[in-house]
């Protein structure tokens, strides 16, 4: 007998009105430093982030509410780095009450278990290596952010049609449901996504293509008892020995991910009775289950050449798009915003150079290629396209399933990290993140990295038991700088202190009296001295922000 | 690269390699030498090397192909 399925009532989500903008009655054309075009995740991070530092943008978006189509499947998985941003921004507290926190995946092929990690073991953040959350919750939590902020411009059912560069900044033409209008900006950022008609009107190259592999996504809520951690199948059993993915969101949503034959219907796949017969077959009689989802993708990836062109930014999927294996997509975005942000801030004040603002690109169009690369790895291992790769493919399987090495080899994806930066004029030997460490300070009050980020945009510096004389030389020297100096341990130096931190130390990559490092306002570590002068702290400092050099 | 001999008994090693292909059909060998060479390929463990195996393998197909493209 054929089972009837069932479909979860449909998400309410929140959606913001319409407020026509001055411009529409006035007609003037007026002048905005930022304008950011795109309220999904890297958008909203964005506009969230330089709200947080004090800085006023205006925010577009085509839409009026989260998501997209719905409630319809997105992203789910937020990694360390992002949940760090989250919390400097003040949402991670709910990210984490809604969503699924975890850090245990299992790789199975067939029956077997070949492969597992656990995220845990490497983080010494306050922050969990990931939480699962539906996309729509992030957008919705980071929008509410921003309205109690109530520093940006949020400007919904606002659509640009057409963006044109003019000689110091950008004109922008908006469409809305009570008419056009057009503005300027000194500086546009494009978080317009994948299909970003603002990257194709500047005819700017996105080097797209395409992948062969078909999945169909079952968001599905069932009762059934099974742990919160990543399973990836290789090759299931229960789906023609092809992969499924199967994770937990928030409000109890599995979601599953199965993988189909490359010439396959997508419209027949992801009919209900056929995702519930695949369904069935995987949970076995008698576990009740209702759909919230279903629908069948292909992925794609592209990659700008360049982040930035002129005052035109790309973030996000605007700039680069990945396969979805190891959750590097979205998070990638965030991480983005985190990076233009405090430097947008910092060049606006006058307190950074412009080129900092290069330094955007140079530092996330590398993150990005090295994730199209891993995603890219994991896609094939996923998708043989050979006999030779099948057979390559089985040997990986089967001696993983006896010795340990193999398991290394089997690749299902490697999950989002904070990537490395390379080594460039701002960052004399590469970047590096620094986690959201529990520290504490002087008089015992415990803080973390974070909270001690979010206040202002200065850069920290970590400097390891300084003299007294040193130390008072030091805040004459960077009196102008946006830097916070602290001394973690020593005494009678008159600094904010923390105290002394093996873990901190241990980190850092510093701990010797003297040593010292400084950490930018994204957290990621631009400097390590060994024995630190005040003239190298300030070279230190001017040097990360792309200053010149103190005359 | 090692080019030179270094397997203490050369003709011994690709006896009992012959003897592990025997009786087996042309997949089961293909796997049988696909897990072969990621079990050699661990014990080698230099990625230069392993690099340089690789290029090595791949040029000759190319010059000793009987039907040059």
């Amino acid at each position: 007998m054929e089972e009837n399925f069932a479909f979860a009532p449909a998400y309410e989500l929140p959606s913001w009105p319409f407020v026509p903008p001055p411009e529409l009655a006035s007609g003037q054309v007026v002048r905005h430093p930022l304008v950011i075009v795109g309220a999904g995740p890297s958008g909203l991070t964005l506009a969230c982030d330089l709200a947080q530092r004090g800085v006023r943008a205006v925010l577009l978006d085509e839409d009026d509410t989260v998501g997209v189509r719905g409630a319809s499947s997105r992203g789910i998985c937020y990694a360390q780095k992002s949940l760090e941003i989250f919390e400097r921004l003040g949402i991670f507290e709910r990210i984490a009450a809604k969503g699924i926190t975890w850090s245990f995946g299992r790789t199975f092929s067939g029956e077997e278990e070949v492969y597992n990690f656990n995220l845990q073991a490497a983080s010494v953040s306050r922050q969990p290596p990931f939480i699962n959350l539906q996309q729509f919750y992030i957008e919705w939590f980071l929008v509410e952010r921003i309205l109690e902020l109530g520093l940006t411009d949020v400007r919904w059912k606002s659509r640009v049609t057409r963006v044109e560069p003019i000689a110091d900044g950008v004109r922008l033409e908006v469409e809305t449901p009570a008419g056009r209008y057009t503005i300027e900006a000194d500086r546009l950022i494009d978080a317009t996504g994948a299909n970003s008609a603002i990257r194709t009107g500047l005819g700017i190259e996105a080097h797209a293509s395409r992948s062969t592999d078909r999945w169909c996504i079952s968001d599905v809520r069932f009762r059934k008892p099974l742990p919160t951690e990543r399973w990836t199948w290789v090759d299931a059993p229960f789906n023609e020995g092809r992969g499924v993915w199967q994770h937990l969101m928030a409000d109890g949503v599995w979601r599953i991910d199965y993988q189909m034959p490359e010439d396959c219907d997508t419209a027949y796949i992801s009919r209900p009775e056929v995702a519930g017969a695949r369904l069935r077959e995987q949970l076995g009689p008698g576990v009740e289950f209702e759909f919230v989802w279903i629908g069948p993708y292909g992925y794609r990836d592209h990659l700008l050449e360049r982040f930035r062109h002129g005052r035109v930014f790309f973030i996000g999927d605007a700039a680069h798009v990945v396969s979805p294996f190891g959750a590097r997509g979205g998070n990638s975005g965030i991480q983005d915003a985190a990076n233009l942000g405090w430097k947008l801030a910092l060049v606006a004040r006058g307190q950074a150079g412009d080129a900092l603002l290069d330094s955007y690109d140079a530092e996330r169009q590398p993150a990005a290629r090295e994730n199209l690369q891993v995603t890219s790895r994991s896609a094939r291992f996923l998708a043989p396209r050979s006999p030779a790769e099948h057979t390559l493919r089985r040997a990986v399987v089967a001696l993983a399933a006896r010795f340990p090495f193999a398991r290394a080899l089997v690749n299902t994806g490697r999950m989002s990290v904070a990537n490395d930066y390379p080594a460039a004029p701002q960052l004399p030997s590469g970047g590096r993140t620094v986690q959201n460490l529990p520290l504490r300070e002087a008089d015992g009050r415990e803080t973390t990295l974070m909270q001690l980020l979010a206040e202002d945009t200065r850069c920290i510096g970590l400097w390891f038991a300084p003299t007294a004389e040193a130390a008072r030389a030091a805040l004459d020297a960077t009196a102008a700088l946006p830097l916070r100096l602290l001394a973690v341990g020593g005494t009678g130096h008159g600094l904010p202190a923390l105290q002394p931190d093996e873990r901190l130390a241990a980190h850092v990559g510093a701990g010797e009296p003297g040593s010292f490092v400084l950490v930018r306002p994204d957290a990621y570590r631009a400097r390590v001295l060994a024995q630190a002068t005040p003239e190298a702290i300030a070279e230190a400092v001017r040097t990360a922000l792309a200053l010149d050099p103190a005359p | 690269m090692n080019i030179e001999l270094r397997i203490p008994d050369p003709d011994g090693f690709y006896a009992a390699l012959l003897a592990a292909h025997e009786g087996r059909s042309e997949a089961q060998s293909a796997d049988l030498n696909a897990r072969l060479v990621l079990l050699l390929a661990n014990q080698c463990a230099d990625q230069a090397v392993l690099l340089a195996c690789i290029s090595a393998a791949a040029e000759e197909e190319h010059s000793t192909s009987p039907h040059p493209a």
